[in-house]
Protein backbone atom coordinates (compact mmCIF):
# COMPACT_ATOMS: atom_id res chain seq x y z
CA UNK A 1 0.00 0.00 0.00
CA UNK A 2 1.59 3.24 -0.76
CA UNK A 3 -0.47 6.20 1.15
CA UNK A 4 -0.64 6.31 5.04
CA UNK A 5 -4.26 7.63 4.45
CA UNK A 6 -5.69 4.43 2.89
CA UNK A 7 -8.81 3.40 4.58
CA UNK A 8 -9.42 -0.89 4.30
CA UNK A 9 -11.82 -2.02 1.73
CA UNK A 10 -14.04 -2.79 4.26
CA UNK A 11 -14.90 0.69 5.06
CA UNK A 12 -16.61 1.13 1.72
CA UNK A 13 -13.75 3.35 0.31
CA UNK A 14 -12.90 2.95 -3.61
CA UNK A 15 -10.51 1.96 -5.48
CA UNK A 16 -9.38 5.01 -8.38
CA UNK A 17 -7.66 3.05 -11.14
CA UNK A 18 -7.57 5.92 -13.64
CA UNK A 19 -4.43 7.31 -11.47
CA UNK A 20 -1.26 6.41 -11.03
CA UNK A 21 -1.96 6.18 -7.12
CA UNK A 22 -4.37 4.26 -7.86
CA UNK A 23 -3.28 1.61 -4.65
CA UNK A 24 -4.79 4.32 -2.17
CA UNK A 25 -8.18 4.05 -1.01
CA UNK A 26 -9.81 6.94 -0.77
CA UNK A 27 -12.31 7.12 2.70
CA UNK A 28 -16.43 7.58 1.13
CA UNK A 29 -17.69 11.48 1.48
CA UNK A 30 -20.09 10.78 4.51
CA UNK A 31 -17.02 9.02 6.63
CA UNK A 32 -17.07 10.23 9.85
CA UNK A 33 -14.40 13.47 10.69
CA UNK A 34 -12.62 12.35 13.50
CA UNK A 35 -9.74 14.45 12.68
CA UNK A 36 -8.31 16.40 16.09
CA UNK A 37 -9.52 18.90 17.61
CA UNK A 38 -13.38 17.96 16.85
CA UNK A 39 -14.34 21.29 18.42
CA UNK A 40 -12.96 22.44 14.68
CA UNK A 41 -13.28 19.60 12.24
CA UNK A 42 -16.74 18.42 13.35
CA UNK A 43 -18.49 21.45 12.43
CA UNK A 44 -19.43 23.19 9.02
CA UNK A 45 -18.03 21.93 5.40
CA UNK A 46 -14.95 21.12 4.02
CA UNK A 47 -12.76 24.55 2.96
CA UNK A 48 -10.72 24.87 0.01
CA UNK A 49 -7.48 22.95 1.28
CA UNK A 50 -5.74 26.05 0.04
CA UNK A 51 -7.40 28.04 2.82
CA UNK A 52 -6.63 25.42 5.32
CA UNK A 53 -2.91 25.02 4.38
CA UNK A 54 -2.57 29.01 4.52
CA UNK A 55 -3.93 28.84 7.84
CA UNK A 56 -1.80 26.27 9.02
CA UNK A 57 0.93 28.16 7.44
CA UNK A 58 0.07 31.50 9.82
CA UNK A 59 0.43 28.79 12.76
CA UNK A 60 3.51 27.75 12.03
CA UNK A 61 5.05 31.53 11.33
CA UNK A 62 3.63 32.59 14.73
CA UNK A 63 5.47 29.13 16.04
CA UNK A 64 9.02 30.58 14.76
CA UNK A 65 8.06 34.07 16.00
CA UNK A 66 7.87 32.87 19.33
CA UNK A 67 11.07 31.08 19.08
CA UNK A 68 12.60 33.84 17.84
CA UNK A 69 11.21 35.71 21.10
CA UNK A 70 12.25 33.51 23.31
CA UNK A 71 15.85 33.19 21.41
CA UNK A 72 16.60 36.28 21.85
CA UNK A 73 15.21 37.18 25.51
CA UNK A 74 17.67 34.08 26.45
CA UNK A 75 20.20 35.27 24.71
CA UNK A 76 20.31 39.05 26.25
CA UNK A 77 20.74 37.47 29.69
CA UNK A 78 23.11 34.46 28.60
CA UNK A 79 25.22 36.09 26.78
CA UNK A 80 26.39 38.75 29.45
CA UNK A 81 25.99 42.12 27.56
CA UNK A 82 27.17 45.05 29.16
CA UNK A 83 24.13 46.55 29.73
CA UNK A 84 22.14 48.12 32.86
CA UNK A 85 21.48 44.54 34.73
CA UNK A 86 18.14 45.32 36.08
CA UNK A 87 16.79 46.77 32.95
CA UNK A 88 18.57 44.11 30.88
CA UNK A 89 16.76 41.12 32.50
CA UNK A 90 13.37 42.99 32.79
CA UNK A 91 13.44 43.24 28.64
CA UNK A 92 14.71 39.61 28.83
CA UNK A 93 11.70 38.38 31.02
CA UNK A 94 9.37 40.51 28.83
CA UNK A 95 10.27 38.57 25.85
CA UNK A 96 10.80 35.06 26.82
CA UNK A 97 7.10 35.89 28.78
CA UNK A 98 5.45 36.82 25.83
CA UNK A 99 7.64 34.02 23.28
CA UNK A 100 6.21 31.06 25.92
CA UNK A 101 1.99 32.70 25.32
CA UNK A 102 2.32 33.33 21.81
CA UNK A 103 1.87 29.39 21.02
CA UNK A 104 -0.96 29.54 22.73
CA UNK A 105 -2.26 32.39 20.76
CA UNK A 106 -1.41 30.80 17.50
CA UNK A 107 -3.39 27.70 18.58
CA UNK A 108 -6.34 29.94 19.30
CA UNK A 109 -6.41 32.07 16.34
CA UNK A 110 -5.77 28.69 14.21
CA UNK A 111 -8.95 27.17 15.75
CA UNK A 112 -10.87 30.02 15.26
CA UNK A 113 -10.08 30.46 11.91
CA UNK A 114 -10.10 26.94 10.24
CA UNK A 115 -13.79 27.24 12.42
CA UNK A 116 -14.55 30.12 10.26
CA UNK A 117 -13.25 28.68 7.22
CA UNK A 118 -15.72 26.05 7.93
CA UNK A 119 -18.74 27.14 8.51
CA UNK A 120 -17.91 30.12 5.54
CA UNK A 121 -17.82 33.11 8.49
CA UNK A 122 -15.79 36.30 7.87
CA UNK A 123 -12.46 35.34 9.08
CA UNK A 124 -11.82 36.50 12.62
CA UNK A 125 -8.47 39.09 13.38
CA UNK A 126 -6.98 37.70 16.31
CA UNK A 127 -5.06 40.28 18.31
CA UNK A 128 -1.83 38.67 18.52
CA UNK A 129 -0.49 41.11 16.23
CA UNK A 130 -1.24 44.14 18.22
CA UNK A 131 0.57 42.10 21.48
CA UNK A 132 3.53 41.57 19.21
CA UNK A 133 4.24 45.10 18.72
CA UNK A 134 3.39 46.32 22.19
CA UNK A 135 5.87 43.48 23.34
CA UNK A 136 8.60 44.53 20.25
CA UNK A 137 8.28 48.38 21.69
CA UNK A 138 8.64 48.05 24.96
CA UNK A 139 11.43 45.73 25.04
CA UNK A 140 13.39 48.11 22.16
CA UNK A 141 12.73 50.59 24.94
CA UNK A 142 13.73 48.62 27.86
CA UNK A 143 17.14 47.82 25.64
CA UNK A 144 17.86 51.26 24.66
CA UNK A 145 17.81 52.64 28.35
CA UNK A 146 20.06 49.79 29.63
CA UNK A 147 22.52 50.88 27.17
CA UNK A 148 21.95 54.14 27.79
CA UNK A 149 22.35 53.81 31.81
CA UNK A 150 24.93 51.08 31.44
CA UNK B 1 -0.95 7.06 -19.49
CA UNK B 2 -1.71 10.72 -19.09
CA UNK B 3 -0.53 12.70 -16.34
CA UNK B 4 -2.71 14.06 -13.41
CA UNK B 5 -4.25 17.17 -14.02
CA UNK B 6 -3.02 20.17 -11.51
CA UNK B 7 -4.37 19.23 -7.97
CA UNK B 8 -2.77 21.75 -5.85
CA UNK B 9 -2.75 25.04 -8.12
CA UNK B 10 -0.32 27.65 -6.39
CA UNK B 11 1.65 24.77 -4.68
CA UNK B 12 0.50 25.22 -1.34
CA UNK B 13 1.19 21.96 -0.32
CA UNK B 14 4.88 22.85 -0.84
CA UNK B 15 4.62 25.82 0.51
CA UNK B 16 2.93 24.46 3.57
CA UNK B 17 5.42 21.79 3.84
CA UNK B 18 8.57 24.14 3.65
CA UNK B 19 6.96 26.24 6.68
CA UNK B 20 7.48 22.86 8.48
CA UNK B 21 10.63 22.97 7.56
CA UNK B 22 11.78 26.27 8.24
CA UNK B 23 10.19 25.87 11.47
CA UNK B 24 12.01 22.48 12.20
CA UNK B 25 15.36 23.82 11.23
CA UNK B 26 14.57 27.30 13.71
CA UNK B 27 14.20 24.45 16.35
CA UNK B 28 17.16 22.45 15.42
CA UNK B 29 19.49 25.44 15.43
CA UNK B 30 18.24 27.16 18.86
CA UNK B 31 18.77 23.37 19.78
CA UNK B 32 22.61 23.34 19.07
CA UNK B 33 22.82 26.64 19.95
CA UNK B 34 21.70 25.71 23.15
CA UNK B 35 23.67 22.61 23.65
CA UNK B 36 26.94 25.18 22.85
CA UNK B 37 25.42 28.03 25.78
CA UNK B 38 24.18 25.64 28.22
CA UNK B 39 27.62 23.79 29.83
CA UNK B 40 28.52 26.89 31.49
CA UNK B 41 25.27 27.25 33.13
CA UNK B 42 23.98 23.76 33.85
CA UNK B 43 26.06 20.60 35.44
CA UNK B 44 26.93 17.46 34.74
CA UNK B 45 25.15 15.89 31.62
CA UNK B 46 21.86 18.27 32.39
CA UNK B 47 22.85 20.30 29.65
CA UNK B 48 22.78 17.60 27.01
CA UNK B 49 18.71 16.61 27.73
CA UNK B 50 17.04 19.98 26.22
CA UNK B 51 18.93 20.11 23.35
CA UNK B 52 18.66 16.97 22.51
CA UNK B 53 15.27 17.31 23.02
CA UNK B 54 15.60 19.80 20.87
CA UNK B 55 16.98 18.13 17.88
CA UNK B 56 14.65 14.71 18.46
CA UNK B 57 11.85 17.22 17.99
CA UNK B 58 12.99 19.26 14.62
CA UNK B 59 13.79 15.61 13.25
CA UNK B 60 9.88 14.37 14.23
CA UNK B 61 8.96 17.97 12.35
CA UNK B 62 10.60 17.23 9.38
CA UNK B 63 8.97 13.65 9.14
CA UNK B 64 6.10 14.86 10.33
CA UNK B 65 6.05 17.61 6.95
CA UNK B 66 6.85 14.64 4.78
CA UNK B 67 4.08 12.31 6.22
CA UNK B 68 1.14 14.94 5.64
CA UNK B 69 2.26 16.41 2.66
CA UNK B 70 2.45 12.48 0.87
CA UNK B 71 -1.27 12.34 2.96
CA UNK B 72 -2.32 15.46 1.24
CA UNK B 73 -0.92 14.28 -2.22
CA UNK B 74 -2.26 11.10 -2.10
CA UNK B 75 -5.84 12.17 -1.36
CA UNK B 76 -6.16 15.15 -3.70
CA UNK B 77 -4.22 12.77 -6.62
CA UNK B 78 -7.60 9.59 -5.19
CA UNK B 79 -10.24 11.45 -4.85
CA UNK B 80 -9.74 15.30 -6.25
CA UNK B 81 -11.02 16.45 -2.62
CA UNK B 82 -7.87 17.67 -0.93
CA UNK B 83 -8.11 18.15 2.51
CA UNK B 84 -5.62 18.47 5.22
CA UNK B 85 -4.72 16.46 8.07
CA UNK B 86 -5.48 16.78 11.57
CA UNK B 87 -3.37 19.50 13.81
CA UNK B 88 -2.71 17.02 16.34
CA UNK B 89 1.08 18.01 15.02
CA UNK B 90 0.16 21.42 15.50
CA UNK B 91 -1.36 21.31 18.94
CA UNK B 92 1.99 19.40 19.85
CA UNK B 93 3.96 22.05 18.49
CA UNK B 94 2.28 24.48 20.22
CA UNK B 95 2.50 23.09 23.31
CA UNK B 96 6.57 22.17 22.69
CA UNK B 97 7.29 25.67 21.78
CA UNK B 98 5.73 26.67 25.06
CA UNK B 99 7.65 23.93 27.11
CA UNK B 100 10.81 25.72 25.75
CA UNK B 101 9.56 29.44 26.88
CA UNK B 102 8.94 28.27 30.30
CA UNK B 103 12.31 26.36 29.93
CA UNK B 104 14.27 29.84 28.87
CA UNK B 105 12.58 31.61 31.57
CA UNK B 106 13.61 29.31 34.28
CA UNK B 107 17.39 29.59 32.96
CA UNK B 108 17.10 33.28 33.24
CA UNK B 109 15.66 33.67 36.24
CA UNK B 110 16.92 30.57 38.29
CA UNK B 111 20.77 30.04 36.97
CA UNK B 112 22.14 33.11 36.91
Amino acid sequence: MRGRVALHPIETGHHNHSHPYYDVMVPPENAPDRRFPQAVFARGTEPDARFSLANERTFLAWTRTSLALIAGGVALEALGLDLQPQLRLAASLVLIVVGALLPVAAWVAWAHTERALREGRHLPHPPVGAVLAITLTVAGVLVLLAVLLR
Amino acid sequence: MSAPGPVDVGLQIERTTLSWRRTGLAVAIGSLVAMRLLPELLGGLAWAIPGGVGVLASLWMWWMSRRRHRAFVERAAASGTPRIGGAAPLFAIAVGTTLIGLFGLGLTTLVR
